[in-house]
Formats: C-alpha cells, structure tokens, sequence
C-alpha cells in the first residue's frame, strides 16, 4: 500500500485573461502530494501563483484542469463551505460585528452544534492560543497579533481536515512575526493538522516547514526540504530566492569517477557530484554560498586564495565583505564573533572554500 | 463560470434581477420614454416640431438662459461659501461646541422643505420684511428676481460643497502641508501651491453638485423669481398646471435634462474619480500643520459664523412667524396657525406620513438590495442595471415628475393621483442613496469575511444573513433615513402627482405661500422640520447601536 495522501493537486490550472498579455496562467500544472499531519509551504515571489493554488484548494477559486483530491475524495467541484478546510487570511477576516467568541463559534454553530458544546469548545480553543477571558471583545479593539491569533483559533476549532494559510504573518511586525510562527508551528505539531502555508518570505518558509514548494510564474520549479533547497538549488531562481549567493564561472576539466574537476578562481577544485550529460571542456557557472567561505587574515595561509577587502558592512552579529578574489566578485558573511581582529577595505586576506560549499548549477 | 451559468445556477438571485429589471423599467424606463415619445412624435410621426417651438420662443429661450447663469452663480457662490466652511472645520482648530453649532445650522438647510430658506427671504427682505422695511424703512422693495433666488438657493444648497469639500480637505496629510512650510513657503505659499491644487478636484466636484442641485430646484425661483425672471423648471410647470399643455411641459423639460445629464455624467464619471490619494505610512496622530495665521483665523471663524446665525435667524423666524398673528404686521402671539393647519391642513399631513411610511422601507430594502447584488453577485447587465438605477435620481425632479404625469395619465396604465405612484416616485428617486452607500459600504468590506464565512461551512444564505446584512445594515438605514426625510421635504417632482385624494404638506405650503397665508405656511415648515429632526436623531441612534466597536462610522446623510 502506498503512503496516505491528506491533499493532492492533481495538475492543476488555472488562466485569466490579460488585457495586454491575452491568457496568462494563474498556477499552470501544479503538483503536489501532502502527507497527513504535513506542514507544506508554497513560497514564491508574488505573482508566482502560489495563493491562487491555495485559494483552489480551499475552494475560493476553481481549476480550469486538473482535480484537486482531500484524501480519498475529489473535492474539485465540492464548494468551499463542503471541503471542511480552516482558513486563515492575510488581513484576518474576522466578523467586525460579532465579539472573539461569537467569531470562533461561528464555524461551530454553522455545524449545528449545542450551546454548552460551543462553549466548551471555544473556550478550550482560546485558551490553546493564549486568549482566554478574550470572549467578549470585538476585533477592532485587539492588536493585530491577537486578531492573529483569533483568526487562528476560529480555522481550527472547527477541527478542520486542512489548514490553509495565505501570508498571515505579513501584517505583523518583524518580532510577532517570529514569534507567531512558532506558535503556528507548535500548535500545528500538538495538532496534527495537515497544513499548506503560504509566504514569501524565506526565512519564514524554512522556519515552518516540513516541505517546501518554491513557485515561479505559475509552476512548481522545487520541492523540497529547506536544507534540500538551500545546499541543493534546482536552479538559479531558487538558489537566488532562498538565501543569497554567487554565482562563478568555471569550467569543468576532467571526470574523476562520480565526480569532476572544475577549475575556478585561479585554482581546481574537486567536486563530488555533477549533474548527467556535463563533458570536460564545457563552461559551467558554481554557485557560492556567502557563509560557506571562511577568511582568514593571512593572504598566504596555506590553502587559502588570495583575496582584496573592497567593501565591508558592520550588522551586530554578522559582518558582510565584498571581496575580489581572481577577477570575480565574491559577497562573503561572516561571524562577527569570528571575526574579533578587524579586516579593513584594502588589507589583502586568505579564503578558504570547502569543496562541498560548490554546487555546478544545472541549466535553468 | 461564466454570468449566466450564475443565473441559472442561482433561481433566488435569477428572480431577484428579474423582479428589479421589471420595475426599473416599469418606473425609470418607461416614463422617460413616454416623455421622449411626446416630445418627438405627434400624430404624423417623429417631429422636432415641439423642440422648434422653444428654441425659437424668445420667452423660453431665456428661461434656458436664465436656469444656466442661476446654476452657474450659485455653483460658484456656493462651493466658495462650503470651501469657506470646510477649510475653517478642518484648518481652523475651532471649538466642539462651535463645530457642533456649524454643523446642526449646515444641516438644516438639507433637512428643511426646500423653500423654507425662501419663506424666511421673504419675511426678511419682503415689502414687509423685517430687515428692509422693518429695520431699514425701504418701502416699496421688490424681493422677487435673480439675486433673491441666487441668495436662497446658495444658502440652501453650501452645505452640499461642505459636506463634499470637508473629508477632502481633512483628507490632505498635513505633513505635506507642513514639509513646504520647512522649505521656505510662507502660509498664503502653502495654501496657494498645495492646499488649493490638491483640493481642485473636491472644488470641481462640488461646483457640479451645486450646478446641478439649482438646475433641478424648483420651488425656490417658484416663490423668489417673479415674472421677471423664468427658469426651466418653473415654466414647464407653469405650462402644465397653468395651460394643461402637456407636450410643452415635456419639451420644456427635455431641454432642462440636456444640461443636467451633462452636468451628471462629468460629475460621476469625469470628476467624481479624480481624487489625488495623499498616500502616506503612517500619518495618524500627527501634529497638525499651523496653516492659519492667527488674524486669519478670526476672519475666517467670523465669516462662519455670520452665515452660521444668519441661518439660524432665518430658521428662528420662521419659528416667530409661526407664533405671530401677521408678521410684519401684527406681532401678537398665537397658535392660531397651529390650530389651523392641525385641523384643516390635517389631510395632507396624514397623507404624507402615510406616503412616507410605504415609500420609506421599500426604498431602504430597494436599495440595499439593488446596491448588493451589483457590488456582489455577477449577472449580465448589472453594470446597465445600476445606470438605470441612478437615472430618476440625477434627473431634475420636475423632469420626473411629467414624465410619470404624461406616462401613468392615459391606458395601459393610469396611475395618476395615487398614493402608488408618489411612493414609486420616492422609492425610485430617492433609494438610488441606499445604492450608493451600499456599493460603497461592500467595497470597503473585503470579500474575504464572506469568503471566511464559506470556509467555516456556511452556505450563501447563511452567508448573507450572518455576516453580509449584518455589515450593511448602517446602508439600510441611511437609505431609510434619505427616502424618509425627502418623502417629508421633496415637491419638485410629486408636485405633478398630487390630486384631490392624495396631497402632500409640501404642496400645502406652495399653496399657502401663494394665497399670501404665511403663517400656516410657516407652521408646516416648523412642523416638517421638527418630524425630520427627530426621525433623523432616531436614526443615528440606531445607527450607534448598530455599529460594533471600532467599526467605521458612516454618516447616514453620507454626501
């Protein structure tokens, strides 16, 4: 028997019509597979479909193709208020006229349910995210965290198959912001809850997500886990969209094996694996990432490349160079701690790349 | 899905439209299209006979004339006077109490029966009024012309300028204002290079509002205008009522509606929409920028205020005339008009309370739910449908008012004389203000609460009832509030649909005014007065309790 699916999209579409562009598409042969109890995470820059896909699974929108499936039921032409789905909006949509309680309630007295059930069950949500004795306030006198968190306890006391969230940090400032989405996290592992999330903010996404999808212009172009994406970049858009990066040129000498010999800033370096079909002789761009280079002060260092300082930016516990190192150049983050004995612009400095820091990015 | 997949799919709203397209075309559509056809045909078929006629009577050219240059002076008049009042509420940093006191004597003259502005003329600068006769001993004074029509009409019509110009000024991040004042600008500076530009399109916008409120009134010049000189809605008047010659009326007021569709369409759909958004991050709680010198601000209060109890002491004599024998001429106190108008003038007040108490909750349900499934559901035709919809309300109330004469008077459909056809005419004219509050009111609501509501299981009636009706209730009752009030105030257009079975306290009072029976005359103006007032108190009370904390406040005369 296979692994359980609590929700796939099953390719997907969705089109409009420009006025200038003619037929754009919205999400175009979208994939996806969640595990039950999965936080999955489509990140993306706007535009890239990424809430018009979670706005399909929710039922707000219909696919022009493809089914969307919760289980073993497709719920394609089921409507939003049948799909038994929790959602959480960006600007919170809670009822202004109707007081926390009669908000969280909501869901629960559509369903019929009897009063002292209500009650208890409202109660016992608030009290989960940390709004107990909140019952009898109206929204527009919380703060936006509490309005938050109320949006929050309202999708999940109706104890929903899946919990869909559309960028619901992104009204918050930078510190709720972190702080929410590890009570977001939190509540969702205690729960259970098959979870699709929505953002675009990286950071966020590798904070909360078993998985994440990251979409461009209307497809899915990587799935992974955070690490899977930050060490292993599908291509040029991810690498860039998750974290920063440099991008070298190079050119691959020899096969050795499963491995290659690339030749790059003035020196070779032996790379584990390569992608199929790269023969020697062929140019291929390596991608960098700045906190996989370590500087040292001594230009001569044994193994070290020699490099010139040309910019330097002071953040607290990091601190950024601009280094050219062979003609190229180089963006490098280090430790502020590790980096006790000040380098100045100008002074000449030692890197050091590990070999694994490399990646041969393949052809977008 | 398409628009019409979501007729068929959805029956309640398929017969919701079509129960809303039958009447709109039963009362907008076909009255106006009877008065084009008695314009343009007569028994040989399509003419421009009847246009001819007044476009070569010199008699109704002027009157064409004269209805523009009135339009144009107090569109000018009154929107300086309502920039005059919007700028000093918003710059001036006056006193609650005095903003109050502003407030209340700006909205009386939007409250009252349109012509108690002129009564108060009259009584003020008549042969007998108390300013020229009785305080400067001018006899023989002749009251009645343009600048007496100019002046009432400017009064009576300001507060529309203010009401418009006041949110756009308040609405002018007063840290721009303040930024050219740190760049060297002196205050006259500011106000000439950035307050004034940015108000352009309020001021526009306002012009037109007026320009179009003085082309439409009728009862004004009705009193105030005398035989030297006619305007548009006055002549087609007095061509029907007077000659029973309706064709002429109609041509009369067909040439009236040109300049007024214009006037219409350039303020909704050139104007209206060019608002400069002052977009700014955080701008609450700002310092407000100085921008009146201190001498200027006492002007400018001062000039307030003069107009301010100018309005009251129009008002407070009305109230004295009311209570006095023969103003003017014998002071003694009484409450014979009182008596009288409660006695003999019973009828029309009972007939138009009950007029009022038919035409105003199906005008607030006409037009929150109109205003509903416009902004909300997708079906062909809503864009023509909401057209339409404004069509009676942007028309001058004279044109309304022959089109139904001349459509409802002859087979298939005689309507003439009942109450039915004043409460369609108020519904129709009236409820289009519900429309709007309600459009406006859902686009200001994001779609996300209905969408929030469906994700929590419930279905589009449950929707609607819980969460959608709830949030437009402030709608509904603004829509009560303005049929109510005009079913109380209007006369421009019912004045065509009275009859001996069904008459209304605003004619009452035309017909007092004309038999020179001021005093009835002005104890039906202090009574429509107070009756409005406390519906109107009433109603923003209910609107408080409607209004959950923190929700946006809406004012129900909502400009």
């Amino acid at each position: 028997m296979s692994t359980p699916i609590a929700v796939r999209v099953d390719r997907v579409s969705k089109r409009f019509l420009h006025r200038v562009k003619g037929t754009v598409y919205a999400a175009r042969d979208v994939a996806l597979d969640v595990q039950p109890g999965e936080f999955l995470t489509l990140l993306g820059p706007s535009g890239c479909g990424k809430t018009t896909t979670l706005r399909m699974i929710a039922g707000f929108e219909h696919p022009d193709e493809g089914r969307i499936i919760f289980g073993d039921q497709d719920v394609t032409r089921v409507p939003a208020n049948r799909r038994g789905i929790g959602f959480v909006f960006q600007n919170y949509a809670l009822f202004p006229h109707l007081t926390v309680f009669e908000n969280v309630a909501y869901g629960l007295r559509v369903r019929g349910q009897s009063g002292p059930e209500i009650a208890r069950a409202v109660g016992d949500v608030l009290a989960l995210v940390g709004l107990a004795g909140y019952d009898h306030q109206f929204p527009a006198q919380m703060s936006g965290g509490e309005q938050q968190r109320v949006a929050l306890a309202r999708a999940i006391v109706i104890r929903p198959r899946v919990l869909l969230f559309d960028e619901p940090l992104s009204n918050l400032d930078a510190k709720l912001r972190v702080q929410m989405r590890s009570e977001i996290r939190d509540l969702q592992r205690r729960l259970a809850i098959t979870t699709i999330y929505v953002t675009h903010d990286q950071e966020e996404a590798m904070a909360v997500s078993d998985r994440i999808a990251v979409m461009n212009q209307g497809s899915i172009v990587q799935l992974g886990s955070a690490e899977d994406l930050y060490h292993r970049p599908a291509s040029l858009f991810v690498a860039q969209f998750i974290g920063r990066v440099n991008l070298i040129a190079g050119r691959l000498t020899s096969k050795a094996g499963d491995g290659v010999v690339v030749a790059a800033l003035g020196t070779s370096f032996a790379l584990a694996d390569a992608p199929a079909g790269v023969v020697p002789g062929t140019d291929v761009r390596l991608l960098l990432r700045p906190e996989a280079v370590s500087v040292t002060r001594d230009p001569a260092a044994s193994g070290a490349l020699r490099a010139s300082v040309t910019g330097r930016t002071f953040l607290g516990e990091k601190v950024e160079y601009l280094l050219e190192c062979a003609g190229e150049a180089l963006q490098v983050v280090q430790s502020s701690a590790d980096a006790a004995d000040v380098i100045a612009v100008g002074d000449s400095v030692g890197l050091r790349i590990g070999e694994r820091a490399l990646v041969i990015l393949r052809d977008d | 899905m398409t628009a019409g997949s979501r007729l068929r799919d959805d029956p309640a709203l398929a017969v919701s439209v079509a129960v809303l397209w039958l009447l709109l075309g039963l009362f907008v559509v076909y009255p106006l299209a009877m008065l084009f056809a008695r314009v343009f045909w007569d028994q040989s078929g399509f003419t421009l006979a009847g246009i001819a006629t007044v476009l070569t009577d010199r008699h109704q050219i002027r009157a064409f004339y004269n209805s523009l240059l009135l339009a144009l002076l107090v569109g000018v008049i009154g929107t300086l006077l309502g920039f005059l009042f919007a700028f000093t509420a918003t710059r001036c940093r006056l006193p609650r109490l005095l903003v109050s006191a502003i407030d209340v004597a700006v909205l009386l003259p939007l409250v009252s029966p349109p012509f108690t502005t002129a009564i108060g003329w009259i009584f003020s600068f008549g042969p007998r009024g108390l300013i020229t006769n009785g305080l400067l001993g001018i006899k023989g004074v002749s009251v009645y012309g343009l600048w007496s029509t100019l002046g009432a009409e400017a009064l009576t019509y300001f507060p529309i300028a203010y009401l418009a110009l006041r949110p756009i000024l308040a609405a002018i991040d007063s840290n721009i204002e303040g930024m050219a004042q740190s760049l060297g600008a002196t205050r006259w500076r500011v106000f000439r290079t950035v307050t004034l530009p940015l108000s352009v399109p309020g001021l526009a916008n306002a012009f037109l509002l007026l320009f179009a409120a003085s082309l439409a009134d009728f009862a004004t010049p009705l009193i105030l205008a005398g035989n030297q000189f006619p305007v548009l809605p006055t002549q087609a008047y007095l061509q029907i009522t007077g000659l029973f010659d309706f064709r002429g009326g109609a041509v009369l007021s067909f040439t009236l509606l040109v300049p007024a569709l214009i006037v219409f369409v350039l303020q909704r759909y050139w104007v209206g929409q060019r608002h400069y958004v002052t977009v700014t991050g955080k701008g609450a709680g700002q310092v407000p920028f100085d921008s009146v010198a201190p001498g200027m601000r006492w002007l400018l209060v001062a000039a307030c205020v003069a107009v301010t109890v100018f309005i009251a002491y129009l008002y407070a004599l009305l109230l004295y005339a009311s209570l006095v024998v023969a103003l003017g001429a014998n002071h003694a106190f009484t409450l014979q008009h009182y008596k009288v108008i409660f006695t003999e003038g019973l009828k029309p007040i009972r007939d138009t309370l009950f007029i009022a108490a038919f035409a105003t909750p199906l005008g607030g349900i006409y037009g929150v739910l109109l205003g509903y499934l416009v902004a909300r559901k997708l079906f062909p035709g809503r864009r023509t449908m909401e057209l339409v919809s404004m069509i009676n309300y942007a028309l001058p109330g004279t044109i309304v008012g022959i089109a139904y004469l001349i459509a409802f008077n002859d087979p298939p459909l005689v309507l003439t004389g009942t109450a039915l056809l004043i409460v369609a005419c108020y519904v129709f004219r009236y409820g289009p203000t519900g429309i709007r509050t309600t459009i406006a009111l859902l686009q200001q609501i994001d779609k996300s609460l209905e969408e929030a509501s469906q994700g929590l299981g419930a279905g589009t009636g449950t929707t609607f009832r819980r969460v959608t009706l709830p949030l437009i209730m402030p709608a509904f009752f603004a829509g009560l509030g303005v049929v109510f009030i005009r079913s109380m105030t209007a006369i421009s257009a019912t004045i065509f649909l009275v009859s001996i079975g069904w008459t209304l306290i605003t004619v009452k009072i035309l017909e007092n005014i004309t038999e020179l029976a001021l005093g009835p005359a002005a104890a039906f103006s202090v009574l429509v007065v107070v009756i409005v007032f406390v519906v109107i108190a009433a109603i923003g009370r209910v609107l408080r309790l409607l209004r959950a904390p923190g929700a946006p406040v809406t004012s129900f005369l909502g400009a």
